[in-house]
C-alpha cells in the first residue's frame, strides 16, 4: 500500500472524504429536525399549546448551529469539483455542473433566505409566516439533498447524457437526468437515514432531561416525537428504500454487491454474512457464519437466484478496498436492525405508557445517538468506496480525474488545514451545542406550583 | 451568441456576489474602527448577521453556473489557483463561524476572539478578491493545453511564469480593499445609528477620497500590463453601459455622501462596485483567462464551454430559479429593512 502515498488520487480523495463525510455530519441532523420543527410548528397553530412553540424555539437554536457549520463546511466541497477534480469537471461539468447550480438556486437561496426568519423571526412574522419559514427552509434543506443525489446517482448509475464532440460529457436528457431511477431510490433512502438521525438525537435529549428530572414536559415531547418518527423512520430506512437501494446495486453494479458482500465464488443460495473477516490474498471470508440463501432472496427475490461472484469479474473492475467496504456496509445494517429493536422497545414502552419511567431504556436512548450519524456515513462510504475504479460508473476512472497541475505537497498541505480546522470547529460546536442543551428549553411553568422554573 | 448570453448571465452573477458580500467585507474590516463597546460591535455584526449565508450562496450558485456552462474554464481555474482558493475557503469558514458563534455567549474575551478573527478574515477575503480580479486581468501562465499552475510569487513581474502576487496584482488587492471599505463604511452609515453611524459616515467620506487616486493608478497600471484591452473593450456596448452606471453612481454618491442622505449614498455606492466590475468583464470578453506566456493559449468563452444541450437546458431552469431568488430578495428587503437593533436572551445575542 506504500505506493498509494505517491499517487495524487490517493490524497485528493483523502481530502474530498474527509471533508464530506464531517460535512455530512450536520445536513443529516438539520433535515431530519427539519421535519420535527415544521411539525410542531403545525401542531402549535392547530392547538394552540405553548409547548409546541416551545420545542421549535429550542431546536431552532440547535438548527442554527448545524445550519451555519453546514453551509461553512458545505462551500469547500463545490470547490474541490475544480481545484482537486478538474479533469473529472473537464469531462463531466456539462452534466453535474447542472444540478450543482440548480442546488444553488433553488435549495439554498430558499434556505438561507428563510433561516434568520426562523431563528430570530417568531415575534415580528407571527405565527402563520413563521410555519411558512420553517417550511421553506425544511423543504430547500431537502430539495438540495434530492440534487446532489441526482449529481451521485449520475456518478453511481450514469443516464440522460450523451458524449459531445469534443468528448466530454453533456446532457441528453433533462429529465431522464433528473428522474434517474438510482437518484430516486437513494434520495428515499438518504431522507429515512436523516430522519433517524434527527429523531435520535431529539430522543437523546428528551431521554437526558427525563432521566435529569428536569423540562419534563418537554422531555415528553421530546420522546414521544422522537420514537415516533424513529421506528417509522428505521423502519423505512430498511424496507422499502434500503432493500430497493440493495436490489438496484446488484442489477447495475453486480460487481459491487460481491465485493460489499465479501462473496469471492458466486452460485445460487448465497448467504448474508454474519461474521467473517474478508482475506483478499487467500480470496475468502474467514469464520464466516453465514443466513443461507438470504442474499439471493434480497438482491434477486428468491432463494435459487444466482448471485455472481468476485472472480467471475476481471480484477480491475474490483472497488479498489473491499474490506473497508464490506464493513462498512455489514456495520451500516448492524446499526440499522439494533435502531429498528431499540425504537421498537421504546414504543412498547410509550404504548404502556412508562417510557418517561424506564430508567435503563432512558440511559439507553440518551446514549444512541451518536450511532445513526456512524450508520449514515457508512452508508455513504458504501455508496462512494463501492462505485469503485469508477468515478462514473463504467464511464470514467477516478484514476483519471484528479488536477494534474496540483502537486501532492499543495494537497497535503490543504488537507493538514482542514485537519485541524474542523479540529477546531468541531470542538466550538460540541461546547456550543452542549450549553444550548444544558442551558434547555425556555423555563416552564409547575402545574401547580405557578413559578418559573429556572434550570 | 448563445455564448455571449451566458458569458453575461455568469458575470451577472459574480457580479451581484460582490455587491452583496462585498458590504460585508467592508463592514468586517470596519468592525474594530468604527465600534468601540461590546454594544455597538454588536451592532456591526447585526448589520451583517442573518444574511451572510444568502450572500455566500450568490457565489456558490455561480461555481455551479460557471461549471455547468464553461466546464474547462471552472476546471484549469480552480485547479490553477489551489492554493489561493483554499485560503479563500478557510477565510469564509472562519468569518461564517465568527459571525454565527460571536454572539452566542455574552463574555468579554470570548467576543473579543471572535471579533478578532471576523476582521482579520475580512481583511484576508477582500485582498484575496482583489488579488484574484487583478490575476484575471493580467493573465495566468496557460499552456498550450490550457492549463496552469502558480506559486504564491515568483519574480513580481507580470509577464511569463507569473505567480499569484505581482506589482500589479498587489495593487489591485489594495485598491479591492479599500473601494470594500468605503462600500462598507457607506452600508453602516444606512444601517446603524448612533456613534457607529457617525464613524462610519466620516471614514466613508475618507474611504472613498482614497478611490479617486487609486482608481486612476490601477487604471494606468491596467493600461501598461494589458495594452490590447482597450482595443477590444470600445467595440462591446457592454463597457460603454458600465462606464454610464458609473458616471451615474458617481453624482449618487457624491450627493448622497454631501447631503447625509445614507441610502442614496449607498445606492450610489453599490452602483459604483457594479460599474467597475461590468466594464472590466466586458473589457475582457471573450477572453475569461488570459495567458500571460503566449495569447493563442488565452481560455475564451467559445473554447471553454460546454455542449449545446448543457446550454438549453439551464436556459429552462435558470430563469426560473432566477424569478424564485428576486421573490426571495423582495421578502428579505422587506423583512430586514432599515437600521438594525440588538436584541439579547440569557443565552447570548443575536
Amino acid at each position: 500500500m506504500d505506493s498509494n502515498l505517491y499517487d495524487p488520487a490517493f490524497w485528493s480523495r483523502l481530502q474530498f472524504a474527509f471533508t464530506i463525510i464531517y460535512h455530512y455530519l450536520f445536513p443529516q441532523l438539520t433535515m431530519g429536525l427539519a421535519g420535527f420543527l415544521v411539525y410542531w410548528k403545525w401542531r402549535a397553530l392547530r392547538t394552540g399549546d405553548e409547548k409546541y412553540n416551545r420545542a421549535v424555539r429550542f431546536w431552532a437554536k440547535i438548527f442554527g448551529l448545524n445550519f451555519a457549520v453546514g453551509v461553512v463546511t458545505g462551500i469547500p466541497m463545490e470547490f474541490q469539483f475544480g481545484t482537486n477534480w478538474s479533469e473529472f469537471s473537464k469531462y463531466a461539468g456539462g452534466v453535474i455542473g447542472q444540478t450543482l447550480a440548480m442546488e444553488g438556486m433553488f435549495a439554498f437561496f430558499l434556505e438561507s433566505a428563510f433561516i434568520g426568519a426562523l431563528i430570530w423571526g417568531e415575534k415580528r412574522l407571527g405565527p402563520r409566516y413563521h410555519l411558512l419559514a420553517a417550511i421553506g427552509v425544511a423543504l430547500g434543506s431537502w430539495l438540495s439533498a434530492f440534487l446532489i443525489l441526482v449529481t451521485n446517482g449520475f456518478m453511481q448509475h450514469p443516464v440522460g447524457y450523451q458524449i459531445e464532440a469534443n468528448g466530454t460529457l453533456g446532457i441528453a436528457s433533462l429529465s431522464a437526468y433528473l428522474l434517474n431511477p438510482w437518484a430516486l431510490i437513494q434520495f428515499a433512502h438518504n431522507q429515512m437515514a436523516a430522519l433517524v438521525t434527527g429523531a435520535f438525537v431529539v430522543t437523546a435529549v428528551g431521554a437526558f432531561y427525563a432521566l435529569r428530572g428536569i423540562h419534563s414536559t418537554q422531555a415528553g415531547l421530546y420522546l414521544r416525537t422522537g420514537t415516533f418518527v424513529g421506528l417509522v423512520a428505521s423502519l423505512l430506512v430498511a424496507f422499502p428504500t434500503g432493500d430497493q437501494q440493495a436490489k438496484m446495486v446488484g442489477r447495475h453494479q453486480p460487481v459491487t454487491l460481491a465485493a460489499m458482500e465479501g462473496k469471492f465464488t458466486g452460485g445460487p443460495m448465497a448467504g448474508v454474512a454474519v461474521i467473517g473477516q474478508p482475506n483478499i490474498g487467500a480470496r475468502r471470508l474467514e469464520n464466516p457464519i453465514e443466513v443461507p440463501g438470504a442474499l439471493s432472496f434480497l438482491a434477486y427475490g428468491t432463494f435459487q437466484s444466482y448471485v455472481r461472484g468476485l472472480d467471475e469479474f476481471p480484477e480491475d473492475q474490483w472497488p479498489d478496498n473491499i474490506e473497508l467496504l464490506y464493513y462498512s456496509f455489514h456495520l451500516m445494517i448492524t446499526l440499522g436492525t439494533l435502531f429498528i429493536m431499540l425504537m421498537m422497545v421504546a414504543n412498547f414502552q410509550r404504548w404502556r405508557g412508562r417510557l418517561q419511567s424506564s430508567t435503563w431504556l432512558l440511559w439507553v436512548l440518551m446514549l444512541a445517538f451518536p450511532f445513526p450519524y456512524i450508520a449514515n456515513t457508512l452508508g455513504w462510504m458504501t455508496a462512494e468506496l463501492g462505485r469503485q475504479p469508477w468515478l462514473i460508473y463504467g464511464l470514467f476512472h477516478t484514476r483519471d480525474g484528479f488536477s494534474k497541475v496540483v502537486s501532492n505537497g499543495d494537497t497535503i498541505f490543504t488537507l493538514i488545514g482542514f485537519t485541524g480546522l474542523y479540529f477546531v470547529l468541531g470542538l466550538l460546536f460540541l461546547y456550543l451545542t452542549g450549553r444550548e442543551i444544558a442551558h434547555g428549553p425556555d423555563g416552564e411553568v409547575v402545574p401547580g406550583a405557578g413559578e418559573e422554573v429556572i434550570a | 451568441m448563445m455564448i455571449a448570453t451566458w458569458y453575461a448571465i455568469v458575470s451577472f452573477m459574480l457580479i451581484t456576489y460582490i455587491a452583496l458580500d462585498g458590504r460585508n467585507f467592508g463592514a468586517g474590516m470596519l468592525h474594530w474602527f468604527v465600534a468601540k463597546t461590546p454594544e455597538e460591535r454588536r451592532q456591526v455584526i447585526a448589520a451583517i448577521g442573518p444574511l451572510w449565508s444568502w450572500h455566500e450562496v450568490w457565489l456558490v450558485a455561480f461555481g455551479g453556473t460557471l461549471l455547468a456552462i464553461f466546464p474547462r474554464l471552472l476546471a484549469s481555474a480552480f485547479a490553477g489557483y489551489y492554493l489561493a482558493l483554499f485560503l479563500i475557503l478557510w477565510c469564509f469558514i472562519l468569518r461564517g463561524i465568527s459571525i454565527e458563534v460571536g454572539g452566542h455567549i455574552n463574555d468579554r474575551l470570548w467576543q473579543g476572539f471572535w471579533d478578532f478573527v471576523f476582521v482579520v478574515s475580512n481583511f484576508l477575503l477582500a485582498i484575496l478578491f482583489g488579488a484574484a480580479a487583478g490575476n484575471v486581468a493580467r493573465g495566468v501562465p496557460l499552456d498550450a493545453q490550457g492549463n496552469f499552475s502558480m506559486a504564491f510569487f515568483t519574480d513580481f513581474k507580470t509577464c511569463g511564469y507569473v505567480g499569484l502576487l505581482d506589482w500589479y496584482t498587489v495593487s489591485i488587492a489594495i485598491f479591492a480593499m479599500v473601494i470594500l471599505a468605503a462600500h462598507g463604511a457607506t452600508y453602516l452609515t444606512l444601517k446603524t445609528d448612533g456613534a457607529v453611524n457617525y464613524r462610519s459616515s466620516r471614514l466613508a467620506k475618507y474611504l472613498w477620497m482614497a478611490v479617486v487616486p487609486l482608481f486612476l493608478l490601477i487604471s494606468i497600471e491596467t493600461f501598461v500590463v494589458r495594452p490590447d484591452l482597450p482595443g477590444h473593450a470600445v467595440y462591446n456596448p457592454f463597457w460603454y453601459l458600465g462606464l454610464l452606471l458609473v458616471a451615474a453612481s458617481i453624482v449618487t454618491l457624491i450627493s448622497g455622501l454631501s447631503t447625509g442622505r445614507e441610502r442614496r449614498a449607498f445606492v450610489g455606492s453599490k452602483l459604483m462596485l457594479v460599474g467597475l466590475l461590468v466594464t472590466g468583464a466586458a473589457a475582457i470578453f471573450p477572453v475569461m483567462l488570459y495567458s500571460t506566456l503566449a495569447p493563442e493559449n488565452s481560455l475564451t468563452a467559445y473554447n471553454v464551454a460546454a455542449g449545446v444541450n448543457s446550454f438549453l437546458f439551464a436556459c429552462i431552469w435558470w430563469p426560473l430559479g432566477f424569478a424564485l431568488t428576486t421573490l426571495y430578495f423582495v421578502f428579505i428587503s422587506r423583512r430586514y429593512a432599515g437600521k438594525v437593533s440588538v436584541s439579547r436572551d440569557s443565552q447570548g445575542t443575536y
